[in-house]
């Protein structure tokens, strides 16, 4: 075995100190960024940003909800004026059938069955052929349009007339809605059963609205009585009195649905209907400058994050959905300032442990007793890796105390990962306990061991500091992604901060990587040191 | 029996330093001395004796173990005092003792107090505020407490006073009387011809004389130097057949060599003449090496 006990408590007396003193500090230093920063809700401002995007959002499709809305009153008013006086004809086709089916009736002894009834319908629908002229309509737009309404008719019999044509009117403007909303769900990736709840919801409301317009239509006419003349222009201004108010009515009853207090419902629906309001000013206007409708939607229904140019736009967007907790704790402390002292330990304490016994002379004592180099260089290794083992044992517990005390598994960083971090800082201070270790078992004199070991530790720190500002975790906005290539010249680099918090395997292989290195520097310095010359 | 032997060892550090072909032994309970200025190769050779250092050519055997491959099987018979006094980082004198006992395994630690007591350590000093004087002490204590067959000193002396330089050598005698063999290096030639049987002039790394000191101080000649009162006396006495080693007609004096057995008739001859002063030139060790290093000189020049 090559331990020597006496050399181990020798090098215990000598470091412990300098141990005790970056152990505390290091701890208290963790222990204040979990817990200050955590009671100060450093996430707010995030998270309002992120609010902001999201409200963004939610502006934008209540715009677009706003668009569709107005567009539908509109052109049901107009669709219903065009076909108002098919309505005249209604009752001669669903006298004729009637009579048709009773003929059938007699004839047989029966009902007609399915296939029969769209027989009647077709006859139906031919024999009206000569009055499309009249409404204005080619003979097979004529017999299209009968057998449509036949088909609404026979599902029941006992609606007749002009509700007969409401209800013709009111399922295809149903249809219609239902199947476009449908197919564009189905093309954004949606499942058919989701797909056919939003669809089912928003055919509904298309048919509330339809129906609002038409008995609106109604209304007018029989107040006008026989000098009614339908001109559209005329219902801009009612569309958009009747969305603002459908709009604030909606909101309203989600809201208090959903049990918000009535003043903050009411708040809410004012809001919304500004928003309303906004987007079908911008939408007449742009229509009255001579865009299509298409434009003046695209103007009308833009968020703010539309309004903003697009890089301050991803900027901003990234600004709220960065994890400021992840960037403080994974990747300013555990990588750089929780490194700091730990590095001071090892690199002081590696020198000390052998270069600098053999260049002061002291070594002598020791290898002029019968203990072999080996033993001593073993026997050296093993007190760094003890002393290291102990600092990051205590760090990891004071670590999950302080997470405990702000919120446990409810803290931006959980349990397991504040134990990856931790085991993480220790393997990077592994490679470079093993990498100090080395060049002081290289070296004779403190100060090639130390400015060779203590100097490249040094520089990886340095370029972990400056590769930060061109790392993943820092914003766009503040991000110099040339800054990134002083990731690669640094070994700390291999604790990959940002997967662990991520929850992605990629620190895995990189644990690997660090543990290797720690390894083969600690078996080089060891074997280099039994075969050297020694001035002592 | 060999106990130490170094054969043609050459450690070669490059512009003329380092050492060439050293060649010696120390046999049992002998104590064997080294000598020479700063630089001319002392501690390297010790060095290959402990087995810090690898030989580039040559051998070095102790107890018939080569003394790089078997160096710490070597120290279970070794006591060293380092040349450099540098002490481990620990806080006093008595935690250093113990840590060093603790390393050789002793557990009495009698003997140690012992020399403590001889050497008027107080060994629970801070070593880091101890004088020289003090820091040699404690190493010389640390070498010596295992009582190991084989001391291997590297200046012992230096930084102590005279008084205590007095005790150290009467306790290497003590040692030497245990039977120990003692190889022990120093700049001052006095306590190596007390202490030492033989001692080597290392010049420039080779060896350039070993010396018996025992020969040395039982010679059968001794050197006279003679002052005349008046210059014929001189010169009538320069006609006789003494052996003269040194000439300074300038002050009337010569030194002449004379063996034992011819000392009644210098006296005799003498008797006639008119003399100011005669006194006896000691033979020692730095004038021995010093002749042998002037003649080397000659010979080199």
């Amino acid at each position: 075995m090559y331990f020597s006990k006496a050399l181990f408590k020798q090098s215990v007396k000598a470091n412990w100190i300098k141990w005790v003193a970056v152990t505390a500090s290091t701890c208290i230093m963790l222990a204040i960024v979990i817990i200050v920063l955590g009671n100060l809700g450093i996430n707010d401002i995030r998270d309002s940003l992120k609010q902001v995007f999201v409200q963004a959002d939610q502006e934008s499709s209540v715009k677009e909800d706003v668009v569709d809305s107005y567009d539908l009153y509109l052109a049901t008013l107009l669709n219903y004026n065009q076909n108002v006086q098919f309505s005249s004809y209604i009752s001669i086709i669903t006298t004729k059938y009637d009579g048709k089916v009773q003929q059938f009736e007699q004839d047989n002894e029966r009902e007609p069955n399915g296939e029969e009834k769209s027989q009647i319908i077709l006859e139906v629908a031919n024999e009206m052929k000569p009055f499309s002229s009249i409404v204005g309509m080619t003979e097979d737009e004529m017999v299209m349009l009968v057998s449509s309404v036949l088909n609404v008719y026979i599902e029941d019999t006992s609606v007749k007339g002009t509700d007969l044509f409401d209800k013709y009117f009111l399922t295809q403007i149903y249809q219609q809605s239902y199947l476009e909303v449908y197919n564009r769900e189905i093309e954004n990736g949606a499942t058919e059963e989701e797909a056919s709840i939003t669809a089912t919801t928003k055919a509904d409301k298309s048919q509330e609205i339809a129906v609002d317009a038409i008995s609106q239509y109604k209304q007018d006419k029989e107040t006008a009585g026989t000098s009614f003349q339908f001109n559209i222009e005329n219902y801009y201004s009612v569309a958009t009195n009747y969305v603002n108010t459908f709009m604030y009515e909606n909101v309203y009853q989600t809201q208090i649905a959903s049990g918000e207090d009535e003043e903050v419902a009411k708040q809410y629906a004012v809001s919304v209907k500004v928003i309303s309001n906004t987007a079908l000013s911008t939408y007449q206007l742009w229509l009255g400058e001579g865009k299509t409708q298409e434009e003046a939607r695209a103007e009308a229904t833009k968020s703010i994050s539309d309004q903003i140019p697009e890089k301050v736009a991803v900027a901003l967007s990234e600004l709220g959905n960065m994890d400021i907790y992840g960037l403080i704790i994974g990747s300013i402390f555990y990588k750089i300032a929780g490194l700091l002292l730990p590095m001071v330990f090892v690199i002081m304490t590696a020198n000390g442990l052998i270069a600098g016994q053999v260049d002061s002379g002291s070594m002598a004592y020791v290898l002029s007793t019968p203990t072999k180099r080996r033993t001593v260089t073993a026997t050296q290794m093993t007190y760094l890796l003890v002393a290291l083992l102990a600092m990051f044992s205590l760090l990891t517990v004071v670590s999950v105390i302080a997470v405990w005390i702000v919120g446990g598994d409810a803290f931006a960083i959980n349990f397991s990962e504040i134990l990856l971090l931790n085991l993480g800082a220790f393997l990077s201070m592994f490679a470079i306990a093993g990498y100090c270790f080395m060049c002081s078992a290289i070296f004779n004199r403190s100060k090639y061991s130390m400015s060779i070991g203590g100097g490249l530790t040094i520089f990886s720190l340095v370029c972990t500091i400056l590769g930060l500002f061109g790392s993943e975790v820092v914003p766009s906005a503040m991000r110099i992604s040339q800054m990134n290539f002083f990731n690669y010249l640094s070994v700390i680099t291999l604790f990959d901060t940002t997967s662990i918090l991520n929850g992605s395997i990629n620190y895995l292989w990189k644990f690997g990587v660090l543990f290797a290195i720690g390894v083969v520097t600690f078996i080089i310095g060891v074997f280099r040191f039994d075969k050297k010359d020694l001035p002592l | 029996m060999e106990v130490i032997t170094v054969k043609d060892l050459t450690k070669d550090y490059g512009n003329g330093r380092g050492i060439f072909d050293i060649s010696f032994s120390v046999n049992k309970g002998e104590t064997f001395g080294f000598v020479g200025t700063n630089g001319s190769g002392k501690t390297t050779t010790i060095r290959h004796i402990m087995g810090f250092l690898k030989p580039q050519k040559g051998e070095v055997f102790v107890l018939g173990k080569d003394a790089w491959k078997d160096s710490c099987e070597i120290k279970n018979f070794v006591g060293y005092v380092p040349g450099e006094i540098a002490f481990p980082d620990l806080q006093y004198g008595t935690t250093f003792l113990k840590a060093q006992a603790e390393l050789l395994k002793i557990k009495d630690m009698s003997y140690a107090n012992y020399l403590i007591e001889r050497l008027q350590l107080d060994p629970s000093a801070n070593l880091k505020r101890m004088s020289k004087g003090m820091k040699q002490k404690t190493a010389i204590v640390a070498a010596l407490m295992a009582d190991k067959d084989i001391l291997i000193l590297d200046e012992p002396t230096t930084g102590l006073d005279p008084l205590m330089r007095e005790t150290f050598l009467e306790l290497i005698l003590e040692e030497k009387k245990k039977g120990k063999t003692i190889l022990m290096s120093s700049q001052v030639f006095d306590e190596l011809e007390i202490t030492c049987d033989r001692v080597a002039l290392i010049y420039n790394g080779r060896i350039v004389d070993i010396a018996d000191v025992n020969e040395l101080k039982n010679l059968p000649y001794k050197n006279y130097k003679i002052e005349f009162k008046t210059r014929d006396d001189y010169l009538k006495f320069k006609t006789l057949k003494f052996e003269i080693v040194r000439d300074q007609e300038k002050y009337n004096q010569v030194t002449i060599k004379i063996f034992d057995k011819e000392m009644n008739r210098l006296f005799n001859i003498l008797r006639n003449y008119d003399l100011k002063f005669i006194s006896e030139v000691k033979h020692n060790l730095e004038k021995h090496f010093k002749e042998i290093l002037q003649e080397a000189n000659k010979k080199g020049g």
